[in-house]
């Protein structure tokens, strides 16, 4: 019942509907384990979203004066205060191991087992020193700052509690991921998935790459607001 | 063939809730309101969803009464038909938009108050309703629930020069005039609470850091109960009030003998130390969330205005001394011995030794007579509450015209 | 180019558990899963009805001195535990747990869930969610008693039982729950997306499939939103945050929260809550669709209009949700929004109606037990559905709003509905799983109490809510606004719902009682012509099928075709060349 006479000017619509109308898979050559983490990211992205909207209408809502985003998070380095300096440092380690990781699917996709290996460590040391950051930071606020989930000397006491929850709830899924990353790659190198098209490190890509989506908006409305 | 009870059933079912609709006493109460137009959706979205429901119900018992189960007999193959589903499509959506445009249109009075509308406050807490009037300026002082303390039930903020003339009622009930629309502002200050009167049809949730408004005008000259409508914890459903409709001569005269803020201030009279340390854990246990110390009688709880001593009725019929024993035990155990008319609904209190003396001092003095003794201010319910009283000065009834 | 494309599980072996402990308990099978989830389900479902005849008990009967021990703090806790295991543990656990384990890889032809383990998982972290939720009841100051919307200030604070251990369990519970649900639900929308067999395009797929396919997607868009609230909750009872919290005094103490939105919370509850509404009704949707089909012998009327309409359902139920928040204070202007989606979305749902109805015209209509349970399904969802109209405008939900008629609507349309569904999917499916038939005697009887029964109920009491008697009130009998008539309609209901509650102990001794005694079952009795009635033996092995997956060639309602011979032609029958 499948049409066999493809052309190729075929328009993605055409396609996406015959797909769709198709029997046995609707995305044609996408394994299980990739269709089910798309439909998972799909469902994280609402917990995101929800979590952001809360944060939004908190801010818009709040009455208190919300605190200053440059100076919160301002770095001193010898003397001189530099604002979001740690958060710079941070998205681009973060926006590198989005690279690496890029780097790893296309090695994956050669079957070159410990290029995909070294390149998938890196990119959880990557994430690891994002969460080792992300926790210096966390001291500083609390240590330095005096900010605490239930109030702060600059104002609204809800900055405190949406920061840390939002951020802490990314830096689970960071910690996630590079758990996740760190055993499939040691899989891949002793061969647990040389029978497959190492679709694995597709999916673990998919996952570090939503989780760097994610940052990137954190990062616009928390520190750039 | 078998009999299709079902079919029977179905059909007598469909019959039945027609009858029972009709037959029933159980409607909407005699409106005591303006808002005709919310009974006359309902009227038309009954009539148009009857009408389905019986269509659809008959219907199905004769269907499944008419084509019952023979061998052999094949049903009629018809996956489809365009044409009757883009009919019903039609009629359903036509029915959608007979029911919600008059909807619309009444919600489009609903939140728009007339503007000769005058504005009351219901400030809620658990588990009791207070008022305030703006007085004489017509403008309400500003209140935030971070002033409220004992002594300012309405937390209303010091020193704000609108404030000093708010009407304030501390009691459950409520006189407003007839024909007249009230603009009804909504607050809270504990949890969510709805001021509900059937009959007035109108409602709307308070919610704590918010003010949230509903308008009516009501119509007949009647005293309404008032319900809580909003889940508000374990005594929600004792948490009623009075809301009389009066004539506009007798709402005047019920106003000037309410108290403003300033008078509520300035009656305060001062309690003994020992008092007032009861008075304030008495405060901070929560104790006034039922009971009141004015004389007024809440559905949650009895009041602490003449406990000490005399006798009370108990609900399983025996008469008991109030005597200190029975009080203390009341407060330590308080599902042991409930006061006819009430329900159990408190719990146990947690108290030291010393706490519990400071209360017992406390409601020692909590006397009606003789007047001259410790009523700390005024409460507003001035028929129960004779000390001190009456500085009141008469004010101007906040109607703007 | 003409690659032939095979179906993945063909190729890969599928490992069969070697111990009785692999087989029966920790099983990745779909179908001993479906059992798990189905037992487990009934069995929380059973307290929660039982805690319902308590609250009837007292509504009906105030004082009575037998439930004297009953106060108004345990019929907070009653009615928060009743409401959210029957709508959350019992409903979305039945219909997508166990029904939707069930039918989704044997009506798509597949040999299990594409992920077993996961599939698994999702039983036994569902199993925790249970026993933390029951847990609540043995820890310091009981369940929650907030009511099951959750509502702060109110569920945190001290005048609600249970307002510090109580609603940490159920916001835990629920937090497992979800990720029960979403291990689940990802195993069930790949499964059915990316493992139908040969030949079963989305156009020819069961519409039991297709409900269970929307509803779970819905859930894995909607359950973040209660996730997210319970999160904050959390933090705002046991970190001090002010999320949801403004500043309040609390029975006269002045709490440490400022400038929090409760109408946040509410906003978040409901973008959970109203598709969780669809989240119950569209697989019970599909199971009814089937259910007609098979036992009116006639294809169902408008397939394609009831695959769009419940993609539309699920579209448009996700932009609805505050019509449960008319009165809440939110910004007026939301009403004439939120009034026109919800009046909208009450189209396709009634087209859906239709289209039952209209299968059974002259149709073959046999009146077996599970038919019994779809036809009364469709009336009782007309009454839910009509009483739904009243609701969602938004003036009048205005002094109905909080009412017994709320109660009556929401118990219509997602208590008694979807459990009729739910009785009629046991009984249509029950020969398949264990071999055997249920007894058609009991049945019957057991459908007419519990129809009759829970008519009884529902149906009177949308008319309390018109005389303004108030919800959640644990006691009503000391206001003067309260008839006599309407104590003794309450008296009435409470014994109605005291003989439902009665008669299910029918139900339950016929599984039992037909699990060791029922007659054989045939391997197809409805003669139905859906997949699962295909499978080589019954009840069916792990795996399904035969080494090769079946090969659909048609949809799954040829009933009575012109010409054939059989009035049933089930979906592996090739079609006859062009005619």
């Amino acid at each position: 019942m499948t049409d066999t006479s493809l052309s190729t000017q075929e328009s993605i619509l055409t396609s996406t509907a015959r797909d769709w109308s198709s029997d046995m898979t609707t995305f044609k050559g996408v394994p299980w384990g990739k269709a089910m983490m798309w439909i998972f990211l799909l469902s994280d992205t609402f917990i995101f979203t929800c979590f952001l909207v809360g944060y939004m209408v908190m801010r818009m809502t709040v009455t208190e004066a919300w605190p200053v985003a440059s100076e919160v998070f301002a770095l001193t380095v010898w003397g001189v205060s530099v604002p979001l300096l740690l958060i710079a440092i941070m998205t681009f380690i973060l926006i590198t191991s989005s690279g690496t990781m890029a780097m790893a699917v296309n090695m994956g996709y050669q079957r070159r087992k410990w290029a995909v290996f070294w390149l998938m460590l890196a990119t959880a040391l990557l994430g690891a020193s994002f969460v080792g950051m992300q926790c210096f930071e966390w001291y500083k606020l609390i240590a330095e700052e005096s900010i605490r989930p239930w109030g702060n000397p600059m104002g609204a006491p809800q900055f405190g509690s949406i920061f840390f929850m939002v951020t802490g709830f990314h830096g689970l899924h960071v910690s996630a991921g590079v758990v996740y990353l760190t055993i499939v790659a040691i899989r891949i190198v002793r061969g647990k998935y040389d029978h497959t098209n190492f679709e694995i490190v597709e999916i673990v890509g998919l996952y570090w790459h939503f989780v760097d989506l994610v940052w990137v908006f954190i990062f616009a409305f928390f520190y750039l607001w | 063939m078998r009999i299709a009870y079902i079919a029977i059933l179905l059909f007598l079912v469909t019959l039945g809730s027609v009858v029972f609709n009709f037959t029933t006493p159980f409607h909407f109460d005699a409106i005591g309101s303006n808002w005709d137009l919310i009974d006359i959706t309902v009227y038309i979205t009954f009539v148009v969803c009857g009408v389905a429901f019986v269509a659809l119900g008959l219907l199905m018992a004769w269907w499944v009464y008419k084509f019952q189960y023979q061998d052999g007999k094949f049903s009629e193959y018809e996956p489809e038909n365009a044409k009757l589903e883009s009919r019903l499509t039609i009629i359903t959506t036509i029915g959608v938009v007979v029911m919600l445009a008059p909807g619309l249109v009444a919600w489009n009075d609903y939140i728009h108050p007339p503007s000769d509308a005058y504005e009351l406050e219901v400030y809620s807490k658990q588990w009791n309703w207070m008022f305030r009037f703006p007085g004489a300026d017509g403008i309400f002082g500003a209140a935030h629930n971070k002033y409220v303390k004992f002594d300012n039930p309405f937390g209303m903020k010091p020193e704000d020069p609108y404030g000093e003339d708010d009407i304030l009622i501390t009691s459950n009930t409520l006189k407003i005039p007839v024909d007249r629309p009230v603009k009804v502002l909504l607050r809270s200050q504990d949890v969510l609470h709805d001021f509900w009167v059937p009959a007035i049809r109108a409602k709307m949730d308070a919610v704590p850091g918010m003010v949230t408004y509903f308008w009516f005008e009501p119509i007949v000259e009647r005293v309404y109960e008032v319900l809580c409508a909003e889940l508000c914890g374990r005594n929600h459903f004792n948490m009623r009030g009075e809301m009389h409709v009066v004539s506009m001569d007798e709402y005047r005269t019920w106003l000037n003998d309410q108290v403003t803020w300033a008078e509520m201030q300035a009656g305060a009279v001062p309690l003994s130390p020992e008092a007032t340390t009861g008075r304030d854990i008495a405060n901070e246990k929560g104790c006034f969330a039922c009971h009141s110390v004015d004389g007024r009688q809440l559905a949650t709880g009895p009041t602490w205005l003449d406990i000490w001593g005399g006798t009370v009725e108990l609900i399983d019929g025996t008469t008991r001394e109030r005597d200190e024993a029975y009080i203390v035990k009341s407060i330590l155990d308080p599902h042991a011995e409930i006061v006819l008319g009430y329900t159990p609904t408190m719990t146990a209190v947690e108290l030291t030794e010393e706490e519990l003396q400071s209360i017992l001092d406390y409601m020692k003095v909590l006397k009606s007579e003789p007047a001259e003794t410790t009523i700390e201010d005024e409460q507003g319910a001035s028929d129960t509450s004779p000390a001190g009283e009456s500085t009141a000065e008469p004010t101007e009834e906040p109607v703007t015209d | 180019m003409a690659t032939v494309e095979v179906p993945y599980q063909e190729t890969v072996p599928l490992h069969h558990p070697k111990t009785w402990i692999g087989k029966y308990i920790f099983s990745q099978d779909h179908k001993i899963i479906a059992v798990q989830y189905g037992i487990t389900a009934m069995a929380v479902g059973l307290v929660a009805l039982i805690l319902s005849e308590f609250m009837r008990i007292q509504i009906a009967f105030p004082g009575w001195e037998l439930m004297n021990f009953f106060t108004a703090d345990h019929y907070y806790q009653a009615i928060t535990m009743h409401g959210m295991i029957m709508v959350i543990y019992l409903l979305t656990a039945f219909l997508l747990g166990a029904f939707g384990n069930f039918c989704v890889p044997l009506m798509c032809g597949a040999r299990d869930m594409v992920f077993p383990f996961v599939n698994m998982l999702s039983y036994w972290v569902y199993l925790l969610s249970v026993i933390i939720l029951m847990v609540s009841y043995f820890v310091p100051g009981g369940p929650t008693g907030a009511g099951w919307t959750l509502y702060p200030p109110q569920t945190i604070t001290a005048g609600t039982p249970g307002f510090d251990w109580g609603i940490a369990t159920m916001l835990i519970s629920l937090a497992v729950f979800i990720v029960a649900f979403t291990m689940g639900g990802l195993n069930y929308i790949t499964t059915i997306l990316q493992a139908r067999t040969r030949g079963l395009t989305l156009m020819r797929m069961p519409l039991t499939v297709w409900g269970i396919f929307i509803a779970t997607f819905l859930g894995l868009i909607a359950f973040p939103a209660l996730f997210v609230s319970a999160v904050m909750m959390l933090l705002d009872n046991f970190l001090g945050t002010s999320f949801f919290m403004p500043a309040i005094v609390s029975l006269g103490q002045p709490l440490d929260y400022s400038g929090g939105q409760p109408l946040l919370f509410q906003h978040l509850f409901w973008f959970f809550g109203h598709p969780e509404v669809y989240i119950v009704a569209l697989p019970a949707f599909g199971v009814i669709s089937d259910l007609i089909s098979v036992h009116a012998r006639k294809n169902i009327f408008g397939y394609r209009m009831m695959v769009w309409a419940i993609v539309a359902i699920g579209a448009l139920s996700l932009i609805v949700w505050a019509h449960h928040m008319y009165v809440a204070g939110m910004h007026p202007s939301f009403g004439f929004f939120f009034a026109t989606t919800t009046l909208i979305i009450a189209v396709p749902t009634a087209l859906k109606v239709y289209n039952w109805i209209l299968t059974l015209w002259r149709a073959n209509i046999r009146i077996t037990v599970p038919m019994l349970f779809a036809l009364a399904f469709v009336l009782t969802f007309i009454v839910g559905g009509i009483t739904g109209l009243f609701l969602g405008n938004v003036i009048i939900d205005i002094p109905l709003s909080d009412t017994y008629f709320v109660v009556a609507h929401f118990h219509m349309v997602m208590g008694v509905s979807p459990i009729l569904a739910i009785f009629g999917g046991i009984y249509h499916w029950y020969p398949k799983l264990t071999g055997r038939m249920l007894n058609d005697t009991i049945g019957r009887t057991h459908f007419y109490f519990t129809f009759i029964g829970t008519y009884a109920i529902y149906f009177p009491m949308h008319y309390l809510g018109f005389i303004g008697v108030p919800r959640r009130y644990y006691e009503t009998a000391i206001a003067d606004f309260y008839p006599v008539a309407a104590h003794n309609l309450n008296k009435f209901i409470t014994i109605a719902a005291l003989i439902v509650g009665v008669s299910q102990i029918l139900f339950i001794y016929n599984l039992v009682h037909s699990y060791f005694n029922g007659k054989k079952a045939p391997a197809n009795p409805w003669g139905a012509n859906s997949l699962e009635w295909c499978t080589p033996e019954t009840p069916p092995r792990h795996g399904n099928w035969e080494d090769r997956l079946p090969t659909v060639h048609r949809w799954a309602y040829d009933f009575g075709v012109p010409g054939e011979e059989k009035d049933h032609i089930p979906q592996t029958v090739p079609r006859r060349k062009a005619s």
